[in-house]
């Protein structure tokens, strides 16, 4: 009796320990849910949240699966969102925000009572009345990429030129489809010609007192008019669902898609988008300064700006008036103000770390592999020097009165910015330079120099910013000569970098100026290793080609 | 107060006066660093892991061969550490979140500024140099090897392989090179082909690497590593990713590893020179109550003996007493039946005469 009673207890053990290295396998096969990623249609549902502290887990909710499920009963969006005309309201089953228990309501009602109605017809359903977990379900929801599903300069100029869109017949009238301003006096949205702007001007991430949010705002002008376009049969690519719009996969399709519309175009450019704004004009400070009248105290000349093709170096007006279509110095004003953020008008045009300002993106684009060779060796806080600011703040752009003044200055100081070639890259230069320092162990390293400079001018050839800025003479030949000015013959490195390998430095500053062999390493290397250019840092004999009696030299052997 | 209580609130006491970091015989000043002393300055922005420090280290030291020569970059494929034979190593990093390109960070003896390594010899074999190094006497060391778990940047290494002469091997940043006059750089820093070491006044160091941030607000990470770690080295580290990512301890504190223990150490003399005193004195205390205790117990004995005695012979002369009583009842009510008997025969008698009379 005994002995039977302790095989089944070793049995049980032996069970239980499979179970638990089964169960540890299993947990280790299986990803865990933070790593998988989400489909854009899942959505949480926490509206009472607005109202009250949630007494469940919000609602993770699938859109698709519900869209999927309906449509093959033949139902639509109306099943859930109601219709008045046309337009659908996108909150569940209400037009406007209620109570809250009337909106705990309306969701246990509507959701459950349809699951009920489809279990009664004896068809696969979700959660019913009591099963409150598997909707209120506190596990974290997967992890959601919804991107922004930004309208760029190309995809406005498809909605633009379209002659479907509804409200709007072809190019001179479709801008009233989307666009609109409350009118003062009726309340209501009317079109304003040459007020266009952007969404989030108005509409804000979450609902202001009347205004909408922006998600709000954008689900219902676009999703409407896409409905209403696919139910009149047009059904060609019309983003209807979550992934459609925010989705990375459907997104990187519509950027080919669209890089190869503009490519069919006239001159391979979007059409310019017409909304009053000037060619060109001066770039200065408009506004009141705060410690008098208008334009008082002396400023820098203004900056001729060439509007119309900025236009075309962003992908929307966004980028630089990114609060409003009004001039900078509304806000930025000279002093500083609350509206603007208490960043000035100077710090608005200069700030190096904005992505807005003019130096803030001018230094983005030298990030790129052409222009960092150079550019990541220059000490970025540097005092600036006069003739620098003067490539924008053109002296001789004086005080001018009316716009069309203003724009005719503009553009002939921008005509007059044509240079010639820089003198100190037509004259006589060397095609080699022989580098002796370090030939007691190598051969001397030959700097083929005429190609070192072809490939920087064939970096910034197409340009027309780095052909502008690079226009003073002798610009591209400081980025190797540098700290000393421009001079057709500059000074041999070594007149500056001693020959100070293993001497040790007596003071800081000393210590700051690299000696010779630094100072060819760490412009060679770094400009090589920015540019993606090989060969890598520690490949010696690329440059250094071997001595042929020390063809076995190494380290040990140096000295 | 009970003895128990007494010692037990002693031995606690000494035991305050043992960690209290206080204590004035700890003597626990803030030091940073002797004046003017030298230090290295690493910046793994120009670092290009070319292992030329390591060579120009193994020369200078006059070190065996390693197996695989200098310019066999294959071995940054491991990390690895220093060894008896080998004073610094160059470590690659690769795989840094936001970085596209490896990371390369030299190592060796940090050279702090307190050391932890010379608070832990108790033979005093390390020394901090004014200079900046820190340096190990071999003819004092006896090999207990405290040095290598103390240090918390495992520098010090041991020559295992050497059975009879074993040393505690290190980089001393070329100290005696140095001072001999045969070098005016250390050999790592003699040897490096960008500057990504340099050597110099460690004051001159720290305001390099700060001229550096300030150039290139976007190229480093803020801090200077080693400016107050473990109250500071003479090896700095300046690096545009963070310095854990690069193999460097970021939860060692900027307290100097000999404050951490200097309290508890500063107790010793005191404990040593007042227990004997404090025992002595409890030995002493614990045999005069001994002794009394002895003696009080010879004489309680002695008492209760006594009582005993006494109140056996009181038991015994009222047991004597209650005999004799009983004796003396028992005979009178002897006597007193008897007398009665005799009584009673004399009166059966005399009446049987009577009746005999009567009959005849």
């Amino acid at each position: 009796m005994d002995k039977k009673r302790s095989s089944w207890r070793w049995a049980g053990i032996v069970v239980l320990g499979l179970c638990c290295i089964g169960g540890l396998a299993w947990a280790e096969h299986v990803d865990p849910k933070a790593a998988m990623v989400g489909k854009p249609d899942q959505i949480t549902i926490r509206t009472l949240a607005a109202f009250q502290k949630l007494e469940l887990p919000p609602v993770t909710y699938f859109h698709d699966k519900h869209t999927n499920a309906l449509a093959k009963d033949n139902k639509g969006c109306d099943t859930c969102h109601l219709q008045e005309g046309d337009q659908l309201s996108f909150a569940f089953k209400r037009r406007k925000t209620t109570q809250p228990d009337e909106i705990q309501d309306l969701y246990h009602r509507n959701c459950i009572g349809c699951h009920n109605d489809y279990v009664a017809a004896g068809k696969k359903s979700g959660p019913q009345d009591g099963f409150c977990r598997s909707c209120h379900n506190a596990e974290a929801p997967l992890n959601v990429v919804r991107l922004d599903a930004g309208m760029d300069k190309v995809l406005h100029y498809r909605h633009l030129a379209s002659k479907n869109i509804v409200g709007g017949s072809g190019e001179a009238e479709n801008c009233r489809a989307c666009h609109h301003v409350p009118d003062p006096a009726t309340k209501k949205l009317v079109y304003a010609k040459g007020q266009e702007g952007s969404c989030r001007y108005c509409h804000q991430a979450e609902a202001q007192a009347d205004l909408p949010s922006l998600q709000k705002a954008s689900h219902e002008q676009c999703l409407n008019c896409h409905r209403t376009l696919t139910n009149r049969g047009l059904q060609a690519a019309m983003p209807l669902d979550c992934a459609a719009c925010h989705g990375a996969e459907a997104q990187a399709q519509l950027a080919k898609k669209n890089q190869g519309l503009v490519a069919k175009l006239p001159g391979g450019e979007v059409p310019r988008l017409k909304r009053g704004q000037p060619n060109a004009t001066l770039v200065r400070y408009e506004g009141k300064t705060n410690g008098g009248p208008e334009g008082q105290g002396a400023s820098l000349p203004p900056v001729p700006f060439n509007h119309q093709a900025h236009e075309n170096y962003t992908d929307s007006c966004r980028v630089c008036h990114h609060a409003s279509m009004e001039s900078c110095s509304t806000c930025h004003t000279r002093g500083g103000s609350d509206k603007g953020g208490f960043v000035t008008f100077e710090q608005a045009m200069h700030r190096r770390t904005a992505e807005g300002s003019c130096i803030g993106c001018h230094q983005a684009k030298q990030e790129q592999a052409s222009c960092a060779g150079c550019h990541n060796s220059i000490v970025q806080a540097r005092p600036a020097d006069t003739k620098t600011c003067q490539l924008c703040h053109m002296p001789g752009a004086g005080a001018v009165a009316s716009p069309q003044q203003k724009a005719a200055l503009a553009e002939s100081l921008l005509q007059s910015r044509r240079r010639g070639p820089d003198p100190f890259l037509t004259a006589k230069l060397p095609d080699k330079v022989v580098i002796k320092e370090l030939s007691n162990k190598f051969q001397p390293v030959e700097m083929d120099h005429a190609k070192h400079l072809s490939a920087l001018q064939n970096g910034m050839k197409d340009s027309k910013l780095a052909n502008y800025f690079h226009s003073l003479p002798g610009t591209l030949c400081q980025a190797c000569h540098h700290n000393s000015p421009a001079a057709a013959e500059p000074p041999a490195c070594v007149a500056c970098h001693a020959k100070t390998q293993g001497v040790a430095a007596a003071s800081a500053a000393e210590i700051s100026r690299p000696g010779l062999q630094a100072a060819y390493h760490g412009q060679c290397m770094s400009c090589h290793q920015d540019m993606g250019i090989k060969p890598v840092a520690t490949a010696c004999t690329e440059c250094h080609q071997k001595k042929p009696q020390h063809a076995a030299l190494s380290h040990q052997e140096k000295e | 107060m009970q003895r128990r209580t007494f010692l037990g609130l002693l031995g606690a006491a000494g035991m305050g006066a043992a960690v209290n970091k206080t204590a004035p015989a700890a003597g626990v000043k803030h030091f940073e660093g002797y004046p003017d002393s030298y230090g290295v300055l690493f910046d793994a922005t120009r670092c290009i892991g070319c292992r030329s420090c390591e060579a120009g280290c193994n020369q200078i030291n006059g070190l065996p061969q390693p197996d695989k020569p200098f310019d066999d970059l294959s071995v940054l494929e491991k990390k690895r550490r220093t060894n008896a034979k080998v004073f610094t190593v160059v470590n690659r990093y690769d795989r840094i979140p936001g970085v596209a390109g490896a990371v390369f960070r030299k190592d060796q003896c940090q050279h702090c500024l307190e050391p932890a390594c010379a608070s832990a010899c108790f033979v005093a074999a390390f020394t901090k140099t004014p200079q900046g190094a820190v340096i190990w006497d071999e003819s004092v060391c006896v090999g207990c090897r405290y040095c290598m778990i103390a240090c918390p940047f495992e520098i010090p290494t041991y020559e295992y392989n050497e059975p009879l002469t074993p040393r505690v091997m290190k980089c001393h940043m070329c100290h005696p090179h140095i001072t001999s006059g045969r070098a005016t750089v250390p050999g790592c820093v003699g040897a490096c082909p960008t500057e990504a070491l340099v050597y110099g006044k460690r004051r001159d160091l720290l305001a390099v690497a700060r001229q550096r941030f300030a150039a290139f607000p976007d190229r480093y990470v803020n801090h200077i590593y080693g400016e107050r770690e473990m109250g500071g080295t003479n090896w700095l580290y300046i690096s545009g990713v963070p310095f854990k990512e690069i193999g460097l301890r970021e939860d060692l504190g900027v307290t100097p590893a000999p404050e951490l223990t200097s309290g508890a150490l500063a107790a010793v003399p005191i404990i040593s020179a007042a227990w004997p005193v404090l025992l002595t004195g409890i030995y002493a205390i614990n045999k005069r109550r001994e002794k009394i205790a002895t003696e009080e117990k010879k004489q309680a004995v002695a008492e209760a003996l006594a009582k005993a005695k006494a109140q056996a012979k009181e038991e015994l002369d009222k047991a004597l007493a209650k005999a004799e009583a009983e004796k003396k009842s028992a005979v009178e009510r002897e006597v007193k039946k008897a007398l009665e008997e005799a009584a009673k025969a004399q009166a059966e008698a005399e009446a049987g005469k009577g009746q005999t009379e009567e009959g005849e």
